[in-house]
């Protein structure tokens, strides 16, 4: 059990996150400022919240009303800091051995012997972190941060200083090490690919403050606000009022198109809302073919822009007929070639009833 | 034609500059050449060396320096890592004080340490009545000593604490470490260049203390008077000249060996650390 609200008020910064979960990897992402690292120094128990309550599987470790306070050393947490914090006169072997003081030294030895295995870092023992590579020095962090059985695994961004091919390898090892030892787990980062790939939660961050926490492919299919559909990078949001609504869609007017949108939420007809698809659900269509799923909003548009982001073209199409609107849409290596995207410039567009959302707006 | 490099256009820069600066080298070498050469010119330097006078001030130095020492970092190693680490009201003051003997002239440190703890002073009566009498003692000496060469040694530390990141120690307290156990296991040793540097001339400076140590302790041979004090007394007394450069050439030695100490400090510190 993991619960997390409290609030600190910084020169010019409200910090104030609130979110919960009971297991898994939780992903705390956000723009870069908004608070993320802070909330996890708080957790620690290296920043004292003015006010509020923290709760972690090892117990409640922070309640301004019940006065409770835990020091960091008895809160049961490993923390690896973003630029990891390697205590650079100790060996790689004492460094994972830091958390066991009071072990006896047979345990001690034991349980390092384990991690260095657990961590592959097999011969590295006596060296120090500075003769290490860079992946080698993120392991020996995440073995020093496990090495006495924390409860809870706090992540700041720990694999942004790496390469790409390193980075993925760490991702997968994270996920297996979490599931394998069924840790509770924190991992702040402003990486979206990063935070899709690893969270079994997402608490989305903006400002000091959490937007939506939930399970991730909740928050990723139904953001909340406009704002947490912009952080998760929704690129296609349409602003726009409900025309009408039935047991199987909402019908959104946008000033350029109709379209319609999952029916869940208790919006009204005449409501302000925002049509919201994300841009790997836009399917591409030839305008001879017809689109068989009746549901789906079909829109005529002219493809007047691409971008090759390795595995996928993102496409930039302007709805026929309305000036300043144009939808992204991405589509994969092969289907490109095959349909010959680059050759023609009409193109249909449809965007999926069971991928399209509207999000509330307040009244302007 | 070429276009002068760089570098050409800096190395003739370096040569208009070379005649001044070997002027300067040879205003500091001179007299310190010409002490050796009169020290070993006497003829007498092993007898003057060994005179009772030069050995009793030798020992007086080398044991009221070492006592100040001790004093310093005992004391000033918990200031230092306090001015560090923390905000406090103050805080300002404080590090004024701290640095305030360095400006200052010596003897008007002695004055000063005269009117708290002479008998006449603002403590002397209270002191008097414990039975402690501070001025003109070899305490005095130790006392004037740590009063001047103290702030170089927290100066220096502070400054050593300042550079081991913060993030050490908040990482090293979620791994369960005491705040001791992190000061000794992790602070300390991360700082230690800067300790040994600080400590080095911190002794050096009190090695070479004479103003303070001249107002608030005298001179009296075998209690007060320590090397630089007894070079003094020597021109005094009017005694043989030949003592007086006996004694520089051990105290130039001695800050030569300690200022190649404080190189080989330097030079471990430099080593990356990650």
């Amino acid at each position: 059990m993991l619960s997390v609200d409290f609030e600190k008020q910084l020169s010019g910064f409200h910090l104030r996150p609130s979110f919960d979960a009971d297991e898994g990897l939780i992903v705390l992402l956000g723009p870069s400022g908004s608070g993320k690292s802070l909330t996890l120094r708080a957790i620690a128990g290296l920043l004292r919240p003015d006010a509020g309550r923290i709760e972690l599987p090892s117990g409640v470790v922070f309640d301004s009303a019940a006065r409770i306070d835990v020091v960091p050393q008895a809160r049961s947490v490993g923390y690896v800091v973003q630029d990891l914090a390697l205590f650079p006169h100790l060996t790689v072997a004492e460094n994972i051995a830091f958390g066991l003081h009071g072990w006896p030294k047979e345990r001690q030895r034991e349980r390092v012997r384990e991690l260095v295995e657990l961590m592959s870092l097999d011969g590295l023992e006596t060296r120090l972190p500075r003769e290490t590579s860079g992946g080698q020095q993120q392991r020996v962090a995440l073995a020093r941060a496990l090495a006495a059985r924390p409860r809870v695994l706090l992540l700041d961004e720990p694999f942004s200083a790496l390469d790409a091919p390193i980075r993925n390898a760490l991702r997968r090892e994270v996920s297996r090490l979490r599931r394998q030892l069924g840790l509770l787990a924190l991992f702040v980062t402003h990486d979206l690919q990063e935070a899709f790939a690893l969270a079994d939660r997402i608490a989305v961050y903006d400002d000091g403050a959490v937007l939506q926490c939930g399970p991730r492919d909740e928050v990723f299919r139904t953001p909340a606000t406009v704002r947490v559909a912009q952080l998760l990078d929704a690129r296609n949001l349409f602003e726009g009022r409900v025309v009408s609504k039935t047991e199987a869609f909402t019908e959104i007017e946008t000033p350029w198109f109709r379209a319609k949108a999952r029916a869940e939420g208790d919006l009204a007809p005449g409501a302000r809302a925002a049509l919201c698809v994300r841009p790997e659900h836009v399917i591409l269509l030839r305008r001879d073919r017809p689109h068989t799923n009746q549901l789906d909003t079909t829109l005529d548009v002219e493809l007047i822009d691409e971008l090759a982001t390795g595995n996928n073209h993102r496409l930039y199409l302007k709805v026929a007929g309305a000036e300043e609107c144009i939808i992204e849409a991405d589509v994969s290596a092969h289907p490109y070639q095959v349909m010959g995207v680059a050759s023609r410039r009409e193109w249909r567009v449809a965007l999926t009833l069971d991928q399209t959302v509207a999000i509330p707006l307040a009244d302007a | 034609m070429a276009i002068p490099a760089r570098a050409a256009i800096g190395i003739d820069t370096t040569r208009a500059f070379a005649p001044l600066a070997l002027v300067f080298v040879a205003f500091v070498a001179l007299p310190l050449v010409a002490l050796g050469w009169r020290a070993v010119d006497s003829g007498e330097l092993a007898g003057n060396v060994t005179s009772e006078l030069v050995l009793d001030a030798m020992r007086l130095s080398a044991i009221t320096s070492t006592i100040a020492l001790v004093i310093a970092v005992l004391f000033g190693t918990p200031l230092a890592y306090l001015l560090a680490r923390r905000d406090f009201p103050g805080k300002v003051v404080i590090d004024v004080l701290v640095d305030l003997p360095l400006v200052l002239p010596p003897t008007v440190a002695g004055v000063a340490l005269l009117v708290a703890f002479g008998r006449r002073g603002v403590l002397g009566g209270e002191l008097d009545a414990l039975g402690i009498e501070l001025a003109f003692t070899t305490t005095a000496v130790v006392l004037a000593q740590v009063f001047v060469s103290a702030p170089y040694y927290i100066r220096t530390v502070k400054a050593g604490f300042e550079s081991v990141s913060p993030q050490y120690e908040g990482v090293a307290a979620t791994l369960g470490a005491g705040p001791l156990r992190v000061f000794w296991r992790i602070v300390l040793p991360l700082a230690w260049p800067s300790v040994l540097a600080g400590a080095i001339l911190c002794w050096a400076r009190a090695l070479s203390e004479l103003g303070a140590t001249l107002v608030f302790a005298g001179n009296f041979p075998e209690r007060t008077q320590t090397m630089p004090l007894a070079i003094i007394g020597v021109f005094d007394s009017g005694s043989s000249v030949d003592v007086a450069i006996a004694l520089s050439v051990i105290l130039v030695l001695a800050a030569a060996v300690l200022l190649v100490l404080l190189r080989l400090v330097a030079r471990q510190a430099a080593r990356p650390s990650l």
